[in-house]
């Protein structure tokens, strides 16, 4: 064998090693990427003057995104678009809020609890569990005022409905008052 | 004609009004008897359910309207028109809206700036006379308060109020107007 063949033999890698660690980073990666933020959507929430952040969010509670122009966003999936005639039925809203609803009663264990009031002079099974309201500051007041109303409906039953706001104002950069 | 025939004649009596009065009396039990029995019909009738039988005492409550004094204008970045969409998130560009203008009616009261608004229900809250009698505890509690969004209102012209009135003290915070009416 003469150098020449010896200087080739050396040069090869093992690549073993190397496949674990970049398979240990993905794992890593795909364990640590923070999968709560994915029914967020881009929105300039108006600022909370007064109230400070809300730091421990119930598990599990359903977050209703609204655009500008109404379109109402679960789970990245656009439910109600006032702009597409296909999807500019208020009754779409229903169908949603009665499905989470639904979905959390049939959950093992529930992610929604039922819970007996008196409204007026009736009783009703209200839903103990709050839902979120996340709309853009220049959203217009009716789609907010229609989704609560359909929120109330007897056969949906979120009476705990919370209005998200934020600590600065992204478009303005001014920040609640608690926080500067 | 004889004695006796004469005292015979005399005892006929006339039948007449005594018949009267007897179907009088059977006509009054008769309808007596109706409107008894009516009382004792079976009926089948629906449930409660949709009536209410309790009466609801109206509750006092602070009204906070609001109201736009002028609409504004939509500002979207450059080169983009309304309802272009997004590429990077395949939503439809945001605007600024500029010049936004919100009038505020707190009771009978106009404000146009809301720090104006939450000097008012701070005032309101710490007033004596807002507080009402709380059936739960049989103390006093400050009223309630609703927020009337009127047409043409945005969502932070609402959450604002709400934000403003939850800071003044007022815990239940109701959202009234209709639904803010369409533009």
């Amino acid at each position: 064998m003469d150098l020449k063949k010896i200087a080739q033999q050396n040069i090869d890698m093992d690549m073993t090693p190397m496949i674990d660690c970049v398979f240990l980073l993905m794992i890593f990666f795909v364990l640590v990427i923070d999968l709560s933020q994915k029914n967020l959507e881009d929105l300039i929430l108006p600022r909370a003057e007064f109230q400070e952040p809300d730091d421990t969010p119930p598990d599990n509670r359903p977050i209703i995104n609204v655009l500008q122009n109404g379109s109402v966003i679960y789970n990245q999936d656009v439910v109600y678009d006032p702009t597409d005639p296909a999807k500019s039925n208020i009754a779409l809203i229903k169908g949603l809020l009665k499905g989470i609803r639904e979905k959390g009663l049939s959950a093992i264990p529930p992610t929604i609890h039922l819970k007996e009031e008196k409204v007026g002079a009736r009783t009703a099974m209200l839903i103990d569990d709050p839902i979120l309201i996340r709309a853009d500051k220049w959203t217009e007041w009716h789609y907010i005022g229609e989704i609560m109303k359909q929120c109330s409906q007897p056969d949906v039953g979120f009476w705990k409905v919370e209005l998200a706001m934020s600590e600065q104002d992204k478009e303005t950069g001014q920040k609640n008052k608690k926080i500067q | 004609m004889t004695a006796l025939e004469d005292a015979q004649e005399e005892v006929k009596p006339d039948m007449t009004p005594m018949i009267d009065v007897v179907f009088l009396m059977i006509i009054f039990f008769i309808c007596i008897d109706f409107k008894v029995l009516e009382s004792k019909l079976p009926a089948y009738l629906p449930k409660d359910k949709g009536s209410q039988s309790d009466v609801i005492e109206p509750v006092e409550q602070l009204s906070i309207g609001v109201y736009v004094e002028a609409a504004g204008t939509p500002e979207y970045p450059p080169n983009v028109k309304k309802g272009d969409l997004n590429p990077n998130n395949k939503r439809p560009f945001r605007y600024k809206l500029l010049n936004h203008k919100t009038r505020w009616e707190v009771g009978p009261k106009p404000l146009f700036d809301i720090k104006e608004v939450e000097k008012e229900l701070e005032k309101i809250a710490k007033a004596p006379e807002s507080q009402i009698p709380d059936k739960v505890t049989g103390g006093k509690k400050l009223m309630g308060c609703v927020i009337e969004a009127h047409t043409g209102t945005f969502y932070e012209d609402v959450a604002k109020t709400a934000d403003a009135a939850h800071n003044a003290g007022f815990l239940e915070i109701n959202f009234g107007g209709g639904l803010g009416g369409m533009k």
